[in-house]
């Protein structure tokens, strides 16, 4: 079953002297619970790809229909809610608050969901924490955390509100190999449990091909 | 609501320096379109009441500053003489206030008296909340009719007399009360438009030609110094001054209509300009420094809104949660405004200031809470300026780029 269908003839990136055009008529299908990589030379558009695909960014020509639905009708709030509650983004270790602790980092998704939802999903907290390991960084701030720890964190906000589709850019970039793989693992066991479809960016060739699919992004030549 | 609290107080007051500006900058700004409006306001209300002087014929009298007074020289058969070429050659408006007197009254103030001729209190048009309008023909050894200001109504109401021994007449006479001011009567400065007296603890007596013939000379003297000459020419003027002259040894300054009007427009109606303008710019200049501080704020925090927006902050909300913050500066600052301007009109009542004790709603007059009404105006144009300019500037940024800034 189909859950990403985007169709990109052009994203147009624009300064004041230049313009740079990327992900040139670019198809891409997704189906529910596939695993995904997005590999490619630096500049050549996969972050932004997948900030198109998590709704991140609305501004390029082509046709994007997410869950059965095109989104180019959506409010800002329609987007906002379905960010908050279906995709799930797992970034670098430094989209973090810095002024507030790794607790407060974690539940922030939990701020903006219906009360319904944020019930459920408290209850999942203490797992999702006790899985990933970051029971003793809760009450510390981002500043007074390792890069792994902080990774670990930024992954358990991503996952906490149980997405339908996790979005990883470069997730385990700056990270050791331990965890390097202690995150790609939680990841595939989140794709195992839930069937959540999982869509990473990664220049790292090994994790690349532990996904269902790989997709090499190439500069219009 | 938990959204609010947790954007205003983890994020926007994060940077206390930055919110504490903030306050104080709006703050300025509503202080001084308050000052601004309310000094407009109420030189337009002093103009009002003293346009009726804008008129051919119209002769106001003015001690010349420079004059020598010797009140040895001044007698009562002197000022009289002065009152009897008054009465024989002119239709004069009659003022004078300043004359207090102490009678039993609820709120324990002293009362002042004012004494007004009866062409004065047709050109002032005085309206009343109860009773009738002055009788000016009335005999010195009967009850005077006067008019009472609301603050004496409870003790003294319509048809009471009020026994007093007066000053100007050297002995006690009964008041009768014919009529009761309306809330807040006032009376206005010629000099300075924006200043006045109000009259809720003033009773105002008619007097006649009786009347000022029998007063002292205080009476007398006082009357002269703002006395009102209607339907005159400049040599009969000419000639007033040189019996004031002659007979009190004062030089008088009588301003015509011409210099009146020419007076107002250079010292009043250019005020209100320069205080108008001056205000304006002064707000501009509020509301970019602002303006600046908030797109400071804004970029200091930009991460912070952007991963928020990640996790399912929504442009419409943030844009609520701004004008709902503003919304609850804006209120304290009018809240701050309104209990200083209260407690200030509310000192007067405590100083026993007669003349300036006024009634309100929560103790502000009608021009207070116009010039609180535009302040609210104000702040909602200013408001909508800096909000939308921050979130202009927050989604010029993709919220992709904000979250790894």
């Amino acid at each position: 079953m189909k859950i990403i269908d985007l169709k990109i003839k052009e994203k147009v990136y624009k300064n004041k002297k230049t313009q740079l055009s990327i992900l040139n008529n670019l198809n891409l299908e997704v189906n529910v619970g596939e695993k995904i990589a997005i590999v490619g030379e630096s500049g050549v558009g996969k972050s932004s790809l997948l900030n198109i695909i998590g709704l991140l960014d609305r501004d390029y020509d082509g046709e994007y229909t997410l869950f059965g639905l095109p989104t180019i009708n959506l409010h800002t709030s329609e987007l906002a809610k379905w960010r908050n509650e279906k995709i799930g983004f797992v970034l670098q270790e430094s989209a973090l608050i810095n002024s507030l602790t790794i607790e407060d980092n974690i539940k922030l998704p939990l701020l903006y969901a219906d009360s319904r939802k944020k019930e459920f999903n408290s209850k999942d907290f203490e797992s999702i924490i006790n899985a990933i390991d970051i029971q003793h960084i809760l009450k510390k701030k981002p500043l007074e955390c390792s890069g792994g720890e902080k990774a670990r964190a930024v992954f358990a906000r991503g996952i906490i509100m149980k997405p339908q589709i996790i979005l990883a850019d470069e997730p385990t970039a700056s990270l050791d190999i331990e965890n390097r793989k202690r995150i790609i693992n939680l990841l595939f066991k989140m794709n195992k449990e839930f069937n959540t479809t999982i869509i990473t960016v990664t220049h790292d060739l090994e994790i690349a091909n532990r996904h269902d699919r790989v997709i090499h992004l190439e500069r219009r030549k | 609501m938990k959204i609010f609290k947790f954007i205003i107080s983890k994020i926007f007051l994060r940077k206390a320096i930055l919110g504490i500006s903030m306050i104080l900058l709006l703050c300025m700004a509503n202080y001084t379109t308050f000052t601004a409006t309310r000094s407009i306001l109420s030189t337009y209300q002093g103009y009002q009441e003293t346009k009726y002087i804008n008129q051919n014929g119209v002769y106001i009298a003015n001690l010349d500053p420079d004059s020598y007074i010797d009140m040895d020289v001044i007698t009562k058969d002197r000022t009289q003489v002065v009152y009897e070429y008054l009465n024989n050659n002119f239709n004069y408006a009659f003022y004078t206030d300043g004359f207090v007197v102490t009678i039993p009254n609820i709120d324990n103030m002293e009362i002042s008296l004012s004494y007004i001729n009866e062409e004065y209190y047709k050109l002032n048009q005085f309206e009343l909340s109860q009773g009738e309008n002055l009788d000016f023909d009335y005999q010195l050894d009967n009850e005077i009719p006067v008019l009472i200001g609301k603050g004496l109504s409870k003790t003294y109401p319509v048809g009471s007399t009020i026994e007093i021994e007066e000053s100007v007449l050297g002995r006690p006479i009964t008041l009768k009360v014919q009529g009761v001011l309306k809330q807040n009567a006032y009376h206005s400065n010629y000099y300075a438009l924006n200043s006045k007296t109000y009259y809720n603890f003033s009773i105002l007596v008619p007097v006649n030609e009786e009347f000022i013939n029998n007063a002292n000379i205080d009476l007398q003297l006082n009357g002269l110094m703002d006395l009102t000459i209607l339907d005159t020419t400049n040599e009969k003027i000419i000639n007033l001054s040189e019996i004031l002259k002659e007979n009190l040894g004062l030089e008088f300054n009588f301003f015509s209509q011409k210099e009146n009007y020419d007076y107002f427009n250079e010292y009043y109606i250019h005020s209100l300009k320069i205080i108008a303008i001056t205000t304006l710019i002064l707000l501009i200049v509020i509301t970019c420094i602002s303006i600046w501080n908030a797109l400071v704020s804004i970029r200091l925090m930009l991460k912070d809104f952007t991963i928020n927006f990640l996790v399912g902050l929504s442009y419409s909300k943030l844009r609520k949660i701004f004008y709902s913050y503003f919304g609850i500066l804006s209120c304290i600052n009018l809240t701050v405004i309104f209990i200083f301007t209260a407690f200030n009109r509310y000192g007067c009542w405590l100083r026993k200031d007669a003349s300036f004790a006024t009634y309100g709603l929560f103790g502000l007059i009608g021009i207070d809470w116009l010039a609180l009404f535009v302040v609210i105006l104000s702040d909602i144009i200013i408001g909508i300026v800096i909000i939308e300019n921050m979130l202009r500037k927050i989604k010029k940024v993709p919220i992709s780029l904000g979250v790894l800034q």
